[in-house]
């Protein structure tokens, strides 16, 4: 009795966290297909009409194709800086490494708005204009660290022994990196890449301060919703959601056929 | 140690390029940021009064007061509800299932974030569907203030940190070997001591890196609060945007930014013990 | 051999986008950079001079003056070509040195509303720096099914306890103070420092009744969801844009007057493309580019030009008709100086975090 009683209650609050979490998702997609201007109750559509305004819309499908490239381009220098730095500090020893490690990892514990306005004021004072380049600089601020912290920590000692019998065999110091390090932290490595994918994907303070005509998804999507509580901005939030999805599941099913091979 | 002075050089070379871009994007952009706000608005004066005016006008503090109370409330919580969630994942959902339960826990995740706090105000609308649901079912007799409220930013916070913070506490369950368990029970000790002596101690690292990213998160939020708050009240990072997009005062903004780093900072000290990155 | 080809050049030209993006390349010939409102960002409103002439306008939104100006000044000389900006606030700019004289022969001067010229502000040692293209009021919007429609007609129900918790205000400093000010029955144009405590202690009395206090959109759909009845500061650009959706939305002009915003078109001292500029400007200000930014999908409001190619419908939405009488009873935004000002934001910031 007693265990039911249990594992009725176990259920109902994961339910009940389910259905917290999934709440604002179902509204946002269900009054995407509304055919009155608001996306409130009660539901009118469906309808497709905010679809077609949406993709219609140039300044939305370029900073859509905008925040891909930039989401891509910072994430593949984040990592790779991050694992270059991760192998130097534990293959090598180097004096104060501590220090110089939390120095790396030092933005981690910093708003994002804080990056974001200092690099504006830096930018401002050096004449270098608003851009991508500099929001996909502050993308690489943000996930540099983590990049590095996720390697780093992957870095077992146990991988010292078959790099060393690599050396051992003759091969030179970037034939150790590229073809047993890196295939040896793998994992990491793609995991630290689909994490500052998704960071930079999303981020929005740091677009915001540092670009000026071409921007990313999340700050075209604000500037959308300073227009008024619109179903396009229901349109356009689940599609990126969707797409979201489609691009996660093709990561997952990649990692996992790797993982069981 | 015999080598020869380019393997010396190596290392050097493989971590230069990370720390001086941390260097050159992070840390100069921060020394411009602290210079700057020891400057006079429109003049180049050297001033305190920035810092000044955020201890002289009680609205200013109050934003600092408000962002605390908002993210320790927040912080609390998403441990309180997640902890729990994740010890379901990990403990009573079969194997073979926790990873779709997993993935379906944080699948929202990948709504963007802009949108994840609008949605949050259709749903907590006026006449939302949350409205609608109680009027309807005559749990309530008028609709309740629910947008527009700090409780709004509350909710919009929580469901996010939610999510982030039952990946991390599942992976801290996940790592826990079921030995640990064995032997506290072989020792003659219940679930509940188990738990509080044995799981939870064990998984309390976990626990505070997810409290402290939620805290350093939520407290530099702009969006959240900015959406769903309806500024009946002003966080810090809404006064910094504030001073940013009215007036273009940025040694003032300067001055507020560096003032919430340093709570931050305390922050990190506080939980500093928690957040060593080690090696495996 | 084809789809080759179709899938090489369509490689190349994401690569090109691609390149065109990081390198970044300085801003094309043909290319107009203008800092502007979100009315501006309407693509049915842009979209039509793009074609006719072949370029691309880039449109950079930013809100409030003292941000535009802050924008001008963390760029070079040259990456600007237009601005929209408070008609009042023209001369701010002229005193930075940032303006052109605009050429008063080429634009349709004689067809503006003559109260909405603002030479006062506009033009500076006897030549034209900025010409108006769209204006309306700050003053009360309401849902004329949920309140008592003459209460509307003082600011005092503003304040009044019947309608706490049904009010929304737009959080924009200038014109809810302005109307505060009027409320007092001071002008806006006189403000000073000693005004401020009376003015602080109605928009206390104000935001005891707010439910929030909101920027365009926020306040908008407060109004238009019923989630408040009464939206302080707002106008026809809150009520005129919802009237398909929601009929019920109206606004007054109450015994005391309202606040007049009004937004001027400038061009550049050091832009590049001083032509392609004043032709944007032309088109703003042409009958068809009027109708176009009076009905923009961010927010509606009267046009400067009073030939704009409205139709019935909209006018009538826009009561194009009573303009002169509302006109007559307006005040200018408040045009503090750069101390008065911060004053004033600080005034704001106390209602804000009023509990």
């Amino acid at each position: 009795m007693m265990r039911l009683a249990g594992k009725l209650l176990v259920s109902a609050y994961a339910l009940a966290i389910y259905g917290f979490i999934f709440l604002p998702v179902v509204v946002l997609v269900l009054f995407s297909f509304q055919a009155t201007s608001f996306p409130i109750p009660p539901f009118t559509g469906p309808s497709l009409r905010w679809y077609e305004t949406v993709l219609a819309d140039t300044r939305l499908t370029s900073a859509l194709f905008n925040s891909v490239l930039v989401a891509l381009l910072s994430s593949a220098l984040a990592v790779a800086l991050g694992f270059l730095a991760a192998w130097g500090f534990a293959r090598h020893h180097l004096p104060r490494s501590g220090l110089l490690r939390g120095l790396i990892t030092l933005p981690l514990t910093v708003s994002y708005l804080i990056i974001g306005m200092g690099m504006l004021i830096l930018f401002n004072a050096a004449g270098i204009p608003r851009s991508l380049v500099a929001a996909g600089i502050g993308h690489v601020v943000i996930n540099l660290p983590l990049c590095f912290a996720i390697i780093y920590s992957q870095m077992g000692d146990h991988q010292v022994n078959i790099e060393r019998a690599a050396r051992d065999l003759g091969a030179p110091e970037w034939k150790v990196l590229f073809l047993v390090s890196v295939p040896v932290l793998w994992p990491a490595i793609f995991a630290s890449f689909f994490l500052s994918m998704t960071f930079s994907w999303d981020e929005f303070v740091i677009s915001f301060l540092l670009t000026r005509f071409d921007t990313t998804l999340p700050v075209e999507i604000w500037n959308l919703l300073r227009s008024g509580l619109n179903p396009r901005t229901n349109a356009i939030g689940s599609l990126v959601f969707g797409v979201s999805i489609v691009f996660a599941l093709l990561l997952e099913l990649a990692f996992l056929r790797r993982s069981r091979r | 140690m015999n080598e020869s002075p380019p393997g010396r050089l190596l290392p050097w070379a493989l971590v230069t390029p990370a720390l001086l871009w941390t260097l050159v994007f992070f840390v100069l952009p921060f020394i411009a940021m602290a210079a700057l706000s020891f400057l006079e608005h429109g003049g180049g004066q050297a001033t305190f009064d920035n810092y000044r005016q955020f201890l002289d006008n009680p609205s200013y503090w109050r934003a600092m007061v408000n962002s605390l109370e908002v993210t320790l409330t927040v912080t609390a919580i998403s441990v309180l509800l997640a902890y729990p969630f994740a010890w379901i994942l990990a403990e009573v959902v079969p194997q073979r299932l926790q990873r779709l339960a997993l993935v379906l826990a944080i699948l929202p995740f990948w709504t963007s974030y802009v949108v994840r706090s609008y949605s949050w105000l259709l749903v907590l609308a006026q006449n939302g569907v949350v409205n609608r649901a109680l009027v309807g079912s005559g749990l309530v007799d008028a609709p309740l203030q629910l947008a527009n409220t700090r409780a709004a930013t509350i909710i919009g916070f929580v469901h996010f940190f939610v999510m982030l913070l039952t990946l991390t506490i599942f992976a801290n369950l996940k790592q826990l070997s079921p030995s640990y368990r064995r032997a506290a029970a072989d020792l003659g000790a219940g679930p509940l001591r188990t738990f509080l002596h044995v799981i939870l101690p064990l998984t309390l690292p976990g626990i505070m890196v997810g409290a402290f990213l939620t805290f350093v998160l939520a407290i530099g939020d702009y969006i959240t609060p900015q959406i769903l708050g309806g500024n009946n009240e002003l966080l810090m990072p809404q006064l910094i945007m504030m001073q940013i997009g009215r007036r273009g005062d940025f040694p003032l903004a300067s001055a507020l930014a560096i003032i919430l780093m340093l709570v931050v900072t305390l922050a990190y000290l506080l939980c500093a013990r928690w957040l060593k990155i080690e090696r495996a | 051999m084809k789809s080759i080809l179709k899938q090489h050049s369509r490689a190349s030209a994401i690569a090109t986008a691609a390149l065109a993006i990081f390198v970044a390349s300085p801003a094309l010939s043909q290319d107009l950079n203008a800092l502007i409102w979100c009315d501006h960002a309407d693509p049915a409103l842009l979209q039509p001079f793009e074609e006719a002439n072949g370029v691309k306008v880039n449109v950079k939104e930013f809100e409030g003056t003292g941000a535009g100006l802050a924008l001008v000044e963390q760029s070079q000389p040259g990456d600007w070509d237009v601005m929209v900006i408070d008609s009042i606030d023209v001369s701010r700019g002229v005193e930075k040195g940032l303006f052109e004289p605009l050429p008063e022969d080429q634009l349709p001067f004689a067809d503006l509303f003559p109260e909405v010229k603002m030479d006062s502000s506009t033009v500076v040692d006897g030549k034209r720096y900025g010409i108006t293209e769209k204006f309306g009021y700050n003053t009360i919007g309401f849902n004329n099914t949920k309140v008592d429609v003459a209460d509307m007609q003082s600011m005092a129900s503003l304040t009044d306890p019947k309608y706490k918790g049904r009010i929304a205000i737009y959080d924009y400093y200038l014109p809810v103070i302005g109307m505060a000010a009027m409320s007092l029955g001071k002008k806006t144009a006189d403000l000073t420092d000693a005004d401020l405590p009376a003015i602080s202690d109605v928009l206390m009395k104000m935001k005891a009744n707010a439910k929030l206090v909101g920027e365009v959109t926020a306040s908008q759909t407060a109004l238009a969801t019923g989630e408040v009845d009464i939206l302080v500061g707002g106008g026809e650009w809150v009520t005129a844009g919802l009237a398909k959706e929601n009929p019920a939305l109206d606004f007054s002009i109450p015994k005391e007057g309202a606040v007049l915003w009004s937004q001027a078109l400038a061009m550049f001292k050091d832009s590049k493309n001083k032509d392609l500029a004043l032709k944007f400007i032309q088109y703003i200000l042409s009958p068809e580019g009027q109708a176009r930014l009076a009905t923009s999908s961010c927010y509606w409001g009267m046009p400067a030009n009073s030939k704009a190619a409205l139709t019935d419908e909209q006018k009538k939405t826009l009561r194009f008709d009573e303009q002169p009488a509302f006109l007559a009873r307006a005040q200018a935004y408040p045009a503090p100086s750069a101390e008065l000002d911060k004053k004033m934001q600080d005034i704001w910031t106390g209602m804000l975090q009023a509990q």
